[in-house]
């Protein structure tokens, strides 16, 4: 495990500075599909736990029978994948973009605990909204008349941290937010899996899904919860003239 | 001051008028998990008021109780986020709101065990709690089967050790650098590390240091002098300090020289130039500077300087890689040296030192002798420089000529040359780019003479092989021992040793050398002319080893006996030890004793066997004797040295003859050799032979029955001449059957020749072949049978003139003849009816000028005209004879076959 993980950060280092080197440059993918295929690995990475929870357990001294078990994530902390799904795909990457702030903000808190790790995940989400942002540019620019949509709450308990009211809580609860930060990434990654999908279904009219590949989903880091396959919500009008498949 | 017993505690205080008493105490188990009573009792303390006082009543308790503040959560634990010391006791407790006893508390995951307050306060000692981590140790306790879970951090530091080696120092007596070893950080989630101050108590100045083990103090402009520092460490849990008391000019530490630079670098010596910081007003600086030569300091030189410093090396090697280096201490009071400054430089390089070691091979090559010049790489001790080349000069001693050079380029170390019957000086030189070495000088003779001495043997040891020799002339100014590192089948690597006059052994010792491998050496005595002469040969090993492969024996003379065993080919040279003789090994057959010359042995395997040892490695033939006939022995030869024997191989098997046998080969085989003999003669003289023995017609000059006739004197029975008869054809017919003819003229066997048809046979010309006077010849032959001449006459038989001569049918069988002769009567004038005649006529014809028929004229005799001639054959007494005719009357028996009229 130890060793996988080892290999894993250098990893998330590369993707990262080259998340962020994207981001500097304020260049946007013109391709729809090349964009959203880069959001799907992004979020397939930043749903891995080792490289933000697993760290933090071990350092913390969480990984001891008794304890691991009471760090779940914390239900309502992050949108659940279903209300993911409800929403438009305007409104997904804003929600995405605020609970991803919310989440930078958490981290950076989380400084003392976890400075290496932190700062990967930083980069990391970063550059993952800086996608969002060239994505959402991409969609408005495809469709003009699209009603604004509500953004969906953020993570409702994640205000501001405030001071622990003791160590050991604090460490809970971080433990929490990190598992549910990983969580919603995977459901994150499923959303944006089933973009891909619409298209292909959209065109073909099969009844089961394809996935490129190379595409797969990787197991996720959230136990139970089934998760639905289709029920978003179809906006054909978000694609992008001249980008989207025909 | 506090007191302690195990009801409670006890504090006691003295208090002034107006003055509010403040008591900070902190309870072992935590408030929260039980409730906490005080009471307090006063009495006068003043001097003016005898003593022993009274005491006041106790105060009613006043209680101080947490519980009743800690929320609703279901399970608590407490002290939460407690900073204690490494090696603390902790009292810690949990409060169930739940009532439930299956509740455990774990420390890092493992179970401890309490002791129950109340019915839902249970409390816990952790004895002497350890640093497991900065975050801190996780205590909690949960409800089992996964119910409520509360907590705590208990954050453990390091205890705060005391600063160990503080001390100050100054680099330009403007500012002191003050250093410590910090120990271990106790930096928690909790506490930050410690931090450290640097307090000077005459200026009573205080700093707080920014780093963990040192501090810089500015130095006051007043000219303080002395300093007295104490550095206190601290942390949440405690203060650790540490003093120490110095005047400022005894800790002055230089900064590190600069600039350090060679100049002027010669070959043996260079300037080196360097630069200090100065320190305040004219301060002076020792500075040290140091040579290395390979990692070692070879020269070491004390130079006080103010600003700059120079000095010059000497006793430099040339072309050497040198490292200089220098640091410089506070004259005044001396401190510390200064950090090391370091230069690398080479001096430049200077003509060899040393004449190269040189050794030469003589070899006669198409008879002239050719010498091969070897010498050795120069040291760099003495190359003083990159060797370039070398200079071979030829100098013929014997008659003046122009010196021969030769320049050879570095790295060769060898060169050949062919020289004639004169002497020869040869001068060797190694250059480098500033000159030539001294010479290295030595005489090679035209004549080599017969320089074989005698081979000595030498031991080896673990050092190598010690070879010593016996001077034979005093004039000798050295002398070479010269060897080959590998062994002897390889090509030679010429080694040698140069030695002084008065040496007469010397240990030879090389890595090459392997064990089991035969050294050769030789000892060269060199004369005051330089010339080398062989003195002596060595050989040796430096380990011997049994032989590692076995004689190929071959077995010859084979007797009933006896055989002779024989290993000619084995070479005792290339063996790995000294030959020092040999084994036979003969297995006798069973039960029998072994031969005088062999003794019993026993081999490895247990099997007995007998043994002869040889103890001359040159004896390499060995008769096996006194053994049974007829018998099957096995023997087996192997060579021995010091060490042992070599290889256990297969025994050979061999049988001895039988008694008789060679007796019966002397003689048998002599005469099956004369046997043959004479058949080759029998087949080679076979003619002659059959001319003397068994002609096919006997010469009637010779037969036995002339002389019978002779004896008996008849007139009648004569020999017929030649002349006597006339010479005429006879017609002969051959049956169909391929049956033999003897052609009496030329002994040819006409078997090859088929008659499918009845033929005639010209016997004599006819007008067609012969061209002679007369047709007419007559027979007689006395051998066959003496009735026969009783009816001699000279039978005429006609031969048909379209016969062909090679149509010739086989005359052989009397009856044949008979019938011929029959059938001539009968039917004269060739009225035979073809198919149908069976003649067969055998005739001899007697030359009047030789019986013999090799000898026979080539020109045969011409029959005369009408000679006469009497037929012989076997003819029954019955038979008429037929009046001569014209076509009929003489009949010649010249048989004419190809290429041969007349015979």
């Amino acid at each position: 495990m130890r060793a996988q993980r080892m290999r894993r950060t250098p990893l998330s280092v590369i993707l990262g500075l080259l998340f962020l080197s994207m981001a500097a440059t304020s260049k946007c993918l013109g391709k729809y599909h090349e964009l959203l295929l880069q959001l799907r690995r992004q979020a397939d990475l930043m749903q891995d736990t080792s490289t933000l929870l697993d760290p933090y357990i071990r350092i913390q001294g969480l990984d001891t029978p008794g304890l691991k078990e009471h760090c779940r994530e914390c239900p309502g902390a992050f949108p659940s994948e279903d209300a993911l799904r409800g929403l438009s795909r305007q409104g997904f990457l804003r929600t995405l973009n605020a609970t991803l702030g919310l989440v930078l903000h958490r981290l950076t808190a989380l400084y003392q605990d976890l400075p290496e790790a932190q700062q990967l995940v930083g980069l990391n989400i970063r550059g993952f909204r800086s996608n969002i942002h060239c994505m959402s540019l991409l969609l408005r620019s495809s469709s003009e008349a699209e009603t604004p949509e509500p953004t969906q709450p953020g993570p409702g308990p994640t205000p501001p941290p405030t001071p622990p009211s003791d160590a050991f809580q604090h460490k809970l609860k971080s433990c929490r937010f990190l598992r549910g930060y990983h969580c919603f990434m995977h459901s994150v990654g499923q959303v944006l899996r089933e973009w891909g999908e619409s298209r292909s279904r959209s065109r073909s009219r099969r009844h089961s899904p394809r996935r490129a590949p190379g595409d797969t989903a990787p197991s996720g880091p959230c136990r139970g919860g089934a998760r639905r396959m289709w029920p978003f919500r179809r906006d054909r009008r978000l694609m992008p003239r001249g980008h989207l498949p025909r | 001051m506090s007191q302690e017993d195990p009801a409670g505690e006890n504090y006691r205080t003295t208090v002034k008028r107006n003055r509010v008493l403040h008591w900070s105490w902190e309870s072992k188990l935590p408030l929260e998990c039980a409730a906490h009573f005080i009471r307090m009792r006063s009495m006068v303390d003043d001097a003016r008021i005898p003593k022993p006082g009274f005491w006041s009543n106790w105060s009613s308790w006043e209680e101080a109780d947490a519980q009743n503040s800690l929320g609703h959560d279901p399970l608590l634990v407490f002290p939460k986020d407690k900073l204690v010391e490494e090696g603390s006791n902790v009292t810690i407790c949990y409060v169930s709101r739940i009532h439930r006893d299956n509740i455990s508390c774990y420390l890092e995951g493992v179970q401890i065990y309490g002791e129950q307050l109340d019915r839902s306060v249970s409390a816990f000692e952790l004895k002497n709690v350890s640093f497991i981590r900065k975050r801190g140790t996780n205590v909690f306790c949960k409800v089992d089967q996964g119910g409520a879970l509360g907590g705590i951090v208990l954050f453990v530091s390091k205890v705060l050790e005391e600063p160990k080696d503080f001390s100050c120092e100054t680099q330009d007596l403007k500012t002191l650098t003050c250093t410590w070893d910090p120990g271990s950080d106790t930096g928690l989630s909790k506490q930050p590390s410690q931090s450290y101050t640097l307090f000077e108590s005459f200026s009573g100045k205080k700093t707080l240091c920014k780093h963990r083990n040192w501090c810089n103090w500015q130095v006051a402009q007043d000219s303080q002098e002395t300093y007295n520092f104490t550095l206190v460490a601290e942390n949440y849990l405690r203060k650790r300090s540490v003093s120490i008391l110095f005047n400022l000019t005894q800790r002055v530490h230089p900064m590190t020289p600069y600039n350090l630079f060679p100049k002027n670098v010669g070959a043996t010596n260079a300037t080196m130039t360097w630069k200090v910081h100065s320190i305040g007003n004219n301060s002076t600086l020792l500075c040290q500077l140091e040579l290395l030569a390979e990692g070692k300091v070879i020269q070491q030189h004390n130079v006080s300087i103010k600003v700059n410093g120079e000095y010059l090396l000497s006793e430099l090697e040339p072309d050497t890689e040198y490292v200089a280096r220098v640091r410089c201490a506070y004259t005044n009071h001396f401190w510390k040296w200064s950090e090391l400054i370091s230069q690398k430089f080479n001096t430049a390089e200077a003509a060899p030192s040393e004449a190269p070691d040189v050794w030469r091979n003589m070899k006669m090559v198409s008879g002239h002798p050719t010498v091969s010049l070897f010498w050795k790489p120069l040291s760099k001790v003495h190359a003083n420089g990159k060797i370039l080349f070398y200079n071979v000069i030829v100098e013929n001693l014997d008659k003046p000529s122009r010196l021969e050079v030769l320049s050879i380029p570095a790295p060769t170390r060898s060169t050949e040359l062919t020289l004639d019957q004169c002497s020869y000086q040869i001068h060797v030189t190694a250059h480098n780019s500033v000159g030539p070495s001294p010479a290295s000088v030595i005489v090679i003779s035209g004549d080599p003479g017969n320089e074989e001495v005698e081979s000595g043997r030498v031991n080896g040891t673990e050092d190598g092989f010690s070879v010593s020799w016996k001077p034979q002339s005093g004039d000798a100014t050295g002398y070479v021992v010269e060897w080959c590192d590998g062994p002897q089948d390889l090509p030679c690597a010429l080694q040698w040793k140069n030695l002084g006059p008065n040496t007469t052994s010397t240990v030879i010792s090389s890595g090459a050398f392997r064990p089991g491998v035969r050294y050769n050496f030789r000892i060269y005595e060199i004369s005051a002319k330089r010339m080398a002469h062989l003195l002596e040969k060595k050989a040796g090993y430096l380990e011997e080893l049994a032989p590692s492969d076995n004689p190929q024996v071959v077995m010859s003379n084979l007797t009933s006996h006896s055989f002779t065993l024989s290993w000619k080919d084995y070479s005792t040279e290339s063996q790995p030890g000294f030959i020092q003789g040999y084994h036979v090994y003969l297995k006798p057959k069973a039960g029998e004793q072994c031969p005088p010359a062999f003794e019993k042995t026993v081999l490895p395997e247990d099997s007995l066997c007998c043994k002869h040892t040889i103890d001359n490695p040159e004896q390499k033939t060995f008769v096996v004797e006194n053994l049974q006939p007829e018998s099957v022995y096995e023997f087996f030869v192997t060579a021995y040295t010091s060490v042992g024997e070599g290889p256990l191989d297969a025994f050979t098997k061999i049988t001895t003859l039988d008694e008789y046998s060679h007796i019966l080969i002397r003689i048998i085989l002599p005469m099956i050799f004369c046997v043959l003999i004479v058949m080759i003669i029998c087949y080679l003289k076979h003619q002659w032979l059959k001319e003397k023995c068994y002609p096919d017609i006997p010469d009637p000059y010779k037969s036995s029955v002339l002389s019978l006739i002779k004896s008996k004197e008849n007139p009648h029975l004569t020999i017929m001449n030649i002349n006597d008869c006339v010479p005429d054809a006879i017609e002969v017919i051959n049956k169909p059957e391929g049956s033999k003819i003897q052609f009496l003229g030329t002994r040819k066997s006409l078997t090859e020749t088929e008659f499918t048809k009845p033929a005639y046979i010209y016997l004599l010309p006819t007008e067609k072949n012969y061209s002679g006077p007369g047709p007419c010849i007559c027979f007689e032959n006395f051998t066959y049978n003496q009735a026969a001449s009783d009816f001699a006459s000279c039978g005429h038989f006609p031969v048909t003139p379209q016969a062909p001569p090679h149509q010739l049918g086989p005359l052989t069988s009397p009856e044949n003849l008979l019938k011929a002769l029959e059938q001539n009567y009968m039917n004269s004038l060739g009225e035979i009816p073809a198919g149908e005649a069976n003649l067969n006529y055998v005739s001899q014809l007697a030359s009047s000028t030789s019986g013999d028929k090799d000898s026979l004229p080539t020109n045969p005799p011409e029959p005369a005209l009408c000679s006469e001639y009497k037929m012989q054959m076997v003819i029954p007494l019955g038979l008429a004879s037929a009046p001569p005719s014209e076509n009929s009357s003489l009949s010649s028996t010249t048989l004419l076959g190809q290429g041969e009229h007349y015979r």
